[in-house]
């Protein structure tokens, strides 16, 4: 059934709506309007808009309803003009925003042949006000974004950082990281990172990174590398798994810190600086630490003392500049006759002390045996020969340091009261 | 989906956006006292992700812009966008508004205002021409740089978009903008078909 009571029908909708012509003679003015606006439409009908609303632009108005007119298309205020077209006043209480209703006004042609224009006003103030939220949520936003970029540079141009994929292929690189390593970004992004594994690192610790790694664990620890100029540096490596948001890895991010500058103090700190090996404060400390941990694996071993023959004469017919080569080159021999992963250390004067690890004491005789050889037969300086006495003995469990120390000692006296350029075993 | 439009469709929609310019320009002259000039339009159709570079083109990279877009729907539907600098839109508010120094809203009204007369007469007449109806909605302005007036993940679901593309000058007011009609993939189709009636129609 058509419908044929416009009234009703416009003063049921949810905006307002007037007629006007382009005198601004009301000719309508629908419920919503009288409600909100609290003019009746009584009390505007056949009045000129400007009686009631003299704040309206009416050559901008009347312009705009020339438009609507002339053309037949709606012509449009600007929905986000902070001038109102009637001021309405908003109730709402829970937010201050907007004291006024925000209004998206159209004015379409209604009559044309009686210059007439339907103007509609919709509330827009609930999208207007989430707009004016973006904003500001926007600028808050846009402030973090410059501290976040302000930071960024400050970790790009101080920071070794350094992003790879899940599977290993550099993504990124920060300045500082590149500068340090004497590289171009552009020649690191798209590399597996095992461009920087060395090959006298310990495999073990390459394993452990990898293994932690894969299992979506961060790892932390020690990494060495050489420079392109050929610099041996010490890093202490933080490796990072990053996750998307499925709980998937993404990437791998490591920042480095170089500990190159530690390391060396700390290796100065445990070294003899004539012979290089460790000094004794180190080697105290390692067997002290042994002995109280009383791990199995560690306490198997066998303590050596080497003592070099008549060193004296050395110094006092050479000087103590060859007596120093003397010793220089006695700690190469010994150091080139034990294994790796045996400790040896100068204990002071022409005495060094050798920690031979898992072996029996048998086994240990014959290498203090091959070491002795080996001393007797190399020659210092061109033509000084020099002997070494040594005493050994093995560890016993739950004995202390001093213990075991007394009796290699004993040992050692023996093996010089018994003709010395021997070992003797206790 | 053919997208591509053969020789007499290309005629026959550059006569139909001649008089729709024209139309437009007279209704300037008519509602805004503004004798301004309309050049000649031109009509491309690109991918969808060139359409960002070639806006960016046609326009001055170191100004900033009022952006106005304003959609159609109907038979033929699309978008309208008008896109004026900072400094011929405060020529244009300080024309429309009789000021010396416009405030932004009056600025953005003034824009908002002269958009509404060029594409409403713009796409009347055309969709007139082409003997269809549209429906216009309510234009969205913003204030943007060159780069932005377009942004490319906005239009990269699209195909194909026409451009069809004009610079409309008051050299004496000291105000120029450029104005585009956009229309996509399914548009463009039933544009074709509106093409090739009023062709049918005319030429039999």
């Amino acid at each position: 059934m058509e419908i044929n009571c416009p009234d009703v029908l416009l003063d049921s909708l949810e905006n307002g709506h007037m007629v006007v012509d382009e005198n601004f003679i009301v000719s309508y003015w629908n419920r919503w309007l009288s409600i909100n606006t609290q003019i009746h439409k009584d009390e505007i009908i056949g009045k000129s808009l400007e009686e009631f609303y003299p704040e309206i632009n009416y050559r901008v108005l009347q312009r705009k309803i020339k438009t609507a007119l002339s053309i037949g298309t709606p012509t449009f205020y600007d929905a986000n003009s902070s001038k109102k077209f009637i001021p309405i006043n908003r109730n709402k209480v829970t937010t201050s925003s907007l004291k006024l209703m925000q209004q998206q006004v159209t004015i379409s042609p209604y009559i044309v042949s009686q210059n007439r224009v339907m103007v509609s006003i919709y509330d827009i103030s609930e999208l207007f006000e989430a707009k004016l939220l973006i904003k500001k949520e926007m600028r808050t936003i846009n402030k973090l974004n410059e501290k976040l970029e302000a930071d960024r540079e400050i970790i790009d141009k101080n920071i070794m950082v350094i992003k790879t994929s899940s599977t290993g292929i550099i993504k990124d690189v920060s300045t500082f990281f590149c500068d340090y390593f004497e590289m171009e970004k552009e020649h690191l992004v798209g590399e597996n990172i095992s461009i920087f594994k060395v090959a006298d690192i310990s495999n073990i610790i390459y394993r452990e990174l990898v293994q932690t790694v894969q299992n979506k664990k961060s790892w932390n620890g020690e990494l060495k590398y050489k420079t392109l100029s050929g610099q041996e540096k010490w890093f202490q490596t933080r490796v990072l798994p990053i996750f998307n948001a499925h709980g998937e890895l993404h990437e791998f991010s490591a920042v480095c810190h170089d500990i190159t500058n530690e390391k060396l103090l700390a290796q100065l700190y445990i070294t003899d600086s004539l012979t290089k090996l460790y000094n004794r404060a180190h080697f105290d400390e390692t067997i002290n630490l042994l002995v109280k941990h009383k791990r199995k694996t560690d306490i198997d071993f066998v303590l050596a003392i080497v003592d070099i023959d008549h060193f004296k004469s050395i110094n006092d017919t050479y000087g103590h500049q060859v007596g120093d080569e003397a010793l220089i080159a006695i700690a190469k021999t010994l150091k080139n006759s034990i294994r790796e992963d045996d400790l040896l250390a100068r204990w002071g004067g022409e005495e060094f002390v050798i920690m031979l690890k898992n072996v029996t004491l048998e086994e240990a005789k014959n290498i203090i045996e091959k070491v002795r050889v080996n001393i007797e037969q190399s020659v210092i300086n061109n033509n000084i020969k020099v002997t070494a006495s040594f005493g050994l003995t093995r560890y016993i469990f739950g004995e202390d340091a001093k213990e075991i120390f007394k009796r290699v000692d004993d040992a050692l006296y023996k093996a010089k009261n018994s003709g010395r350029n021997r070992v003797v075993v206790k | 989906m053919n997208l591509e439009f053969n020789e007499d469709q290309i005629d026959a929609l550059r006569e139909f956006m001649n008089v729709s310019i024209g139309a437009a320009t007279a209704s300037m002259a008519n509602l805004l006292d503004a004798f301004g000039t309309m050049h000649i339009p031109k009509i491309e159709i690109c991918n969808s992700d060139e359409l960002a570079d070639k806006i960016e083109a046609s326009i001055d990279s170191n100004s900033m812009y009022f952006v106005i877009k304003q959609l159609f729907t109907g038979k033929f539907g699309g978008e309208c966008m008008f896109v004026i600098s900072q400094e011929s839109a405060l020529n244009l508010g300080n024309y429309l508004y009789n000021a010396k120094n416009s405030s932004y809203d009056d600025i953005s009204d003034a824009v908002l205002e002269l958009t509404n007369i060029l594409t409403s007469t713009i796409i009347s007449r055309l969709t007139q021409e082409l003997d269809t109806q549209v429906q216009f909605f309510v234009p969205s302005l913003q204030f943007l740089d060159s780069t932005s007036v377009v942004s490319d993940d906005d239009v990269a679901e699209y195909s194909k978009i026409i451009i069809i593309s004009t610079v409309l000058d008051f050299e004496d007011k000291q105000i120029k903008g450029n104005i585009y009609v956009l229309t996509k993939d399914k548009a463009i189709e039933s544009l074709k078909i509106l093409i090739d009636k009023k062709i049918e129609e005319i030429y039999g």
